[in-house]
């Protein structure tokens, strides 16, 4: 069966770029544009991994970790964060609300985003 | 006349004589106490002449001896006299030298009333104590800051004031002594903070007791925010975009959007690498922003700081190769784990290494070195490079610095690098230095302090 993957991105360029590369994997890659979308689609789609901007319009990534994790039924997803901020306090939080890694967008390249993905789903 | 009257007249008459016999007896006796009384008289008389002639006796001796003391106080009121003028030309000098004395005094007054002055007109607020911690003077503008009055202070002990609210603030950051060298910034309220300094009053080489000083910094420490905040935002904006053209580089880069010629492969390579220097001084601005922040935490771990070391060698091998730089490593002694932050590490190896490769000459040399000093690791990278010139040596670690003849080499360079070595080496408790000479090397030498496993695990 074919993993679903959704990605919560607002910069375009980077949302199209990891959309082929996952797509080229074999994974089938869902966009959501801003938290609120994102929070949505998960409900709507149940994927088996999350990719999640932090800094996004209307909800931020770790309002949309939350709401997750208090969800019973998304609450078991598997998220990693792609952002651009990266401080110690905000890593800590990430890692609390269970997220599975923190990847600097400027210090990864999109093919060590992929081996990260398929660290955690194979 | 008859016998008988002759008789009776005879009778009369011894009658008559008897009468005179018997008072010439009472006289007799009368005349014989008066004798005996003026004998005594006679005798007390002898006596008071004896006494007269006595004290006349004393008198002239007393007079001779006054004659003589006269002779000596006439020779000595001579003496007095020589005396007295020697002391008037004494006077003179004193009264002279008095004279300028209240001139000095004057002065001083003067010199000390413009001191006031100054203090009490300054822009810090001022408090004076005594070695006993006892207040001495408050200038207005402590009042003012402190929102107290400076005659209820004055004579109390400093370090028994903690009733007062915002002194309570001061007192609690200074802690339970006036220690001889202390800076602190304390927040008294919303739009005040003062940055609390102590020194010591040495009067002659003779301590008299502390100053206080309480520096208004809210302004400085507002801009420092809004500077640090500009630099975070603006560098979380500028790496979004970076990251765009990293990720799309990399993509036609790998050839997944068709094969590439080999000139358009050779351009698209440096657009990348252009953009990693980009990236990396961005990555250098927003440490910098955090190390002035007070936000750079340090993340410890147990780790093998060689292995660290080897993989940013590893990284740099195309530009050690490029260059023909033959490093060398040098381990004599097995060197433990150490307690460190391992990305921050890697950025002390990164950068020292660099620095080493970038500036040092074709086919140049680079050793690295491992120690154990004391309870330290020591780390050794010198190289055979261009060197840092004497008069600019004291700058190296300063902010933005670059060297003039690194500018000339290589105009790359944020000159950030150094400052962030030099304050993770020194937020994991170790020491930074060097030895340079111009067109011949540099050697950058650092310690690390090595805590044992349990004290890992204690902290």
């Amino acid at each position: 069966m074919v993993q679903k993957i959704l990605l919560i991105e607002d910069e375009d360029l980077l949302c199209d770029l990891l959309q082929k590369k996952l797509s080229k994997e074999g994974y089938e890659v869902f966009i959501a544009k801003d938290g609120e979308e994102g929070l949505k689609k998960v409900k709507e789609i149940q994927p088996d991994l999350v990719l999640l901007d932090i800094i996004m319009p209307k909800k931020g990534g770790f309002e949309v970790l939350e709401e997750m994790r208090n969800d019973e039924k998304l609450s078991t997803i598997p998220v990693i964060i792609i952002s651009n901020s990266g401080q110690p306090v905000e890593l800590d939080r990430a890692k609390k609300l269970g997220a599975k890694d923190w990847l600097i967008k400027t210090e990864f390249d999109p093919g060590e985003v992929i081996e990260k993905v398929k660290n955690i789903i194979g | 006349m008859n016998n008988a009257d002759v008789k009776l007249k005879l009778k009369e008459k011894e009658k008559e004589i008897e009468k005179l016999q018997k008072q010439l007896q009472k006289e007799r006796l009368d005349f014989d106490s008066a004798i005996k009384l003026l004998t005594r008289k006679d005798v007390k008389l002898v006596i008071t002449q004896q006494e007269l002639e006595k004290k006349i006796l004393d008198l002239e001796r007393a007079k001779e001896e006054q004659m003589i003391l006269r002779i000596r106080e006439l020779a000595k009121a001579r003496d007095i006299e020589n005396k007295t003028a020697q002391l008037e030309k004494l006077k003179e000098s004193l009264l002279s030298a008095l004279a300028d004395l209240n001139k000095a005094r004057k002065e001083e007054e003067k010199e000390k009333n413009k001191t006031l002055a100054i203090i009490q007109n300054f822009v810090d607020g001022i408090f004076v104590l005594d070695n006993d911690n006892r207040v001495l003077l408050v200038n207005p503008q402590a009042e003012r800051f402190l929102d107290v009055n400076g005659n209820d202070l004055i004579g109390k002990d400093f370090l028994e004031l903690s009733h007062l609210p915002t002194l309570n603030l001061i007192l609690n950051a200074i802690g339970k002594e006036i220690k001889d060298i202390f800076r602190k910034e304390v927040k008294i309220k919303e739009n005040l903070i003062l940055e609390i300094t102590i020194a010591p009053v040495m009067l002659k080489e003779e301590r008299f007791g502390s100053l206080i000083i309480l520096h208004d910094i809210t302004r400085e420490k507002l801009l420092e925010k809004m500077k640090s905040e500009f630099v975070s935002i603006a560098a979380h904006q500028l790496r979004t975009p970076l990251s765009g053209i990293k990720w799309g580089l990399r993509i036609i880069l790998d050839g997944e959007e068709g094969e590439l010629r080999k000139e358009q492969k050779e351009i698209l390579e440096r657009i990348y690498q252009t953009n990693e220097r980009l990236i990396n001084l961005i990555n250098d601005l927003l440490n910098v922003a955090r190390i002035e922040e007070g936000r750079y935490v340090y993340k410890m771990s147990y780790v093998d700081i060689v292995s660290l070391c080897m993989s940013q060698i590893e990284s740099l091998k195309n530009e050690i190769d490029k260059r023909d730089i033959k490093l060398d490593v040098e381990i004599k002694t097995r060197i433990p784990k150490t307690m460190v932050d391992i990305e921050k590490m890697n950025l002390v190896f990164q950068n020292l290494l660099e620095n080493a490769v970038k500036y040092n000459k074709r086919g140049g040399k680079i050793l690295v070195k491992f120690e154990i000093e004391k309870d330290n690791v020591k780390v050794t990278i010198s190289d055979t490079g261009i060197g840092i010139p004497e008069k600019q040596k004291d700058k190296v670690f300063t902010k933005f610095f670059r060297s003039e003849n690194a500018i000339k080499m290589e105009t790359e360079g944020s000159g950030l690098g150094l400052f962030i070595v030099k304050n993770i080496i020194e937020g994991h408790g170790g020491k930074i230095w060097f030895e340079s000479k111009e067109g011949e090397g540099t050697t950058f030498y650092f310690t690390l302090p090595i805590y044992s496993q349990s004290d890992f695990l204690e902290m």
